[in-house]
């Protein structure tokens, strides 16, 4: 093969790998042609938030091979970001200019929070959603992963993490809603475009922002750094000899899924017009690493796909009344399936097929293939 | 040619047992050094030493002008020392020319290693080195599907992507049939004079072949050193090889 050769194969593997993305982006920008009715096209939007919250989770475990159980801390700070905000754009309507949101005036609350001030702006809190997780993810990780902390250990701490800062928000409810969370929010606004739950204008909204989520992930595994923490997942001492600092690199693509997942919490809050502690809950941030799994976690797709069917058949499943008591069942068995027998997930089956579509269709190439080992052989 | 790497009086225990007795060893810039010895000598607890996975208890290892033992592992891999492991530690799931990407450590940083040109500005080199170790046809396959051989010399090139001055290897050619050994010799041939190789290896056909210079170690010491009709003649060699069949069966 010769070099020109062979960077055309690089090209034509990148190709192969962007086409997914686009064809799935298609789709789901075509999906309002389709469904005609704002309550199915709102549900879908919901499950298509979520999609973008198991694209951070396949970026941190699948790529970087770390097991982060507390994904939905970071959508869980997004949500309440844009909860925050849409809340003070209420309190002009509900208790008049000057007052105080809400349930803080049920609670006695004399004054608003200094943590609530800055989310009279906007722009702020839309930045605060995104930087805040990664922030924290920053820390947390730098305490992990400086540690040499590694494995099992890495999922109780992330987990352990994220119940933590779920009992605060349900203990200081004054401050923040508590077990009821934030809700009765304003529509959000931006630039003068309403976003309506059940809109278009937040469908695409949500459309655009799996589009670019894809993308950055997508360019992150695309790039050296990238190809250095898959490196890192697979043999972590090995980067080290090379002069890596192997912890930089665990630390940032922490950090940047977590601050994907605060843009899906963020668009949550928006499609669901409420935040709450359950944003941040066990059950969902466990429910994530079943959909990245069964998507399968190597494949950004793949995981994206796997949460919109799970998460829309598990919606199907406990609106039924033959599944109403047994549907987690229904998952947790379909989990143990993908386990044992798919551990690339759907994502592994569909290139399977395709590569055993492209091998019986082009025999010559087996054939090159077969000649090259045999000169290498008697070399 | 001066000396470029140099060990004094190096000592290591573990629990006791000492691994490493007073070992004294140089080796020049290019040069192709074997090092054998009977089993337990401390031949890959030497290699360990070099590269920072093992400290002396005692001694001083410099690598041009360096003083490798105050160092960590990675920064000892930054000053030039690479390290090739008796089991063959390539990334599975990477292709192969990924793995040699990786290798490329110019710039360890992670900002620099975000920008999309990076990989692009390298594929010359890795063409040119996977032309090196014959891997041209499996540059994009996964590394988990290469076989033994071709698996080890795609380590061995990923320690000339890295740019290593010193390369280290715990033998290379355990577990190869005859013709992959003798590629390997051959590899290793065009690899000195650019790099200086350190060579831990028990097959004596392979150390005559390819080394300059035999090192002999024996119970933590430096026996004897010399080309191989050489050290095949010292008494002292016979001695420690009593009672396993010589030298030539080791």
């Amino acid at each position: 093969m010769s070099p020109k050769m062979s960077s055309q194969a690089g090209l034509s593997r990148l190709g192969a790998q962007i086409a997914p993305i686009v064809i799935v982006c298609a789709i789901v920008f075509a999906l309002p042609l389709i469904l005609n009715n704002d309550f199915l096209l709102n549900k879908v939007a919901r499950y298509l938030v979520l999609g973008i919250l198991t694209i951070s989770l396949a970026l941190s475990w699948g790529f970087g091979g770390i097991l982060n159980l507390g994904q939905a801390m970071s959508f869980g700070i997004g949500s309440y970001a844009m909860a925050m905000a849409l809340k003070l754009k209420t309190v002009p309507v509900h208790t008049g200019s000057g007052g105080l949101p809400d349930f803080m005036v049920w609670n006695n609350v004399a004054r608003l929070p200094w943590f609530w001030e800055p989310f009279k702006s906007l722009g702020f809190a839309l930045a605060a959603g995104i930087i805040v997780p990664a922030l924290v993810a920053t820390g947390l990780g730098w305490f992990i992963f400086r540690s040499r902390v590694t494995g099992v250990y890495v999922s109780i701490i992330t987990l352990a993490t994220m119940v933590v800062l779920n009992l605060v928000i349900i203990d200081q409810q004054s401050y923040t809603g508590g077990f009821n969370g934030i809700t009765d929010l304003a529509q959000l606004e931006i630039f003068g475009m309403a976003f309506d739950a059940y809109g278009r204008a937040t469908f695409y909204l949500v459309a655009s922002c799996v589009t670019l989520s894809l993308l950055v992930a997508f360019a992150f595994t695309r790039s050296k750094a990238g190809l250095i923490v898959q490196a890192i997942r697979d043999h972590e001492g090995r980067v080290r000899y090379f002069g890596y600092d192997v912890a930089a690199y665990q630390i940032f693509v922490f950090a940047l899924s977590a601050a994907i997942s605060g843009l899906a919490g963020m668009l949550y809050t928006v499609v669901m017009e409420f935040a709450s502690p359950t944003f941040l809950g066990v059950q969902l941030s466990l429910s994530v690493v079943v959909w990245c799994a069964v998507g399968g976690r190597q494949s950004l797709v793949g995981a994206f796909l796997g949460a919109v069917l799970v998460a829309g058949m598990q919606g199907a499943l406990s609106e039924s009344a033959a599944f109403l008591e047994t549907w987690t069942l229904v998952m947790g068995a379909l989990f143990v399936l993908v386990v044992l027998f798919l551990p690339k997930g759907l994502a592994g089956l569909a290139q399977g097929a395709w590569r055993w579509i492209v091998e019986r269709r082009r025999p010559s190439r087996g054939v090159t293939q077969s000649v090259g080992e045999a000169r290498e052989g008697s070399a | 040619m001066t000396t470029h790497l140099d060990l004094r009086d190096i000592s290591v225990s573990f629990n006791g047992f000492k691994a490493l007795n007073g070992l004294n060893m140089s080796v020049r810039k290019g040069e192709l050094r074997c090092l054998i010895g009977p089993n337990g000598a401390g031949k890959t607890t030497a290699l360990d030493i070099i590269c920072g996975k093992v400290k002396p208890s005692v001694g001083t290892v410099t690598f041009d002008g360096t003083a490798l033992h105050d160092l960590e592992e990675h920064e000892i891999a930054r000053v030039g020392v690479g390290r090739k492991f008796q089991v063959p530690s390539v990334f599975r799931d990477l292709t192969v020319a990924e793995n040699l990407e990786v290798a490329r450590a110019r710039r360890p940083a992670v900002w620099a290693n975000l920008r999309w040109d990076v990989r692009r500005a390298g594929r010359a080199d890795i063409e040119r080195l996977a032309e090196l170790i014959g891997l041209t046809e499996q540059l994009e396959r996964p590394a988990a599907y290469l076989s033994h051989g071709q698996t080890q010399w795609l380590e061995i090139g990923m320690l000339v992507a890295q740019d290593a001055e010193l390369i280290l290897m715990d033998e290379p050619t355990a577990g190869m049939t005859a013709q992959e050994t003798r590629k390997t010799a051959e590899l290793l041939d065009r690899l000195k004079g650019k790099h200086t190789l350190v060579v831990v290896e028990h097959d004596m056909g392979f150390v005559k072949a390819i080394g300059d210079i035999i090192s002999v170690m024996h119970m933590g010491q430096l026996l004897a050193e010399g080309t191989g009709a050489e050290v095949e003649a010292h008494p002292e060699v016979r001695r420690a090889y009593l009672g396993s069949g010589g030298i030539t069966n080791a």
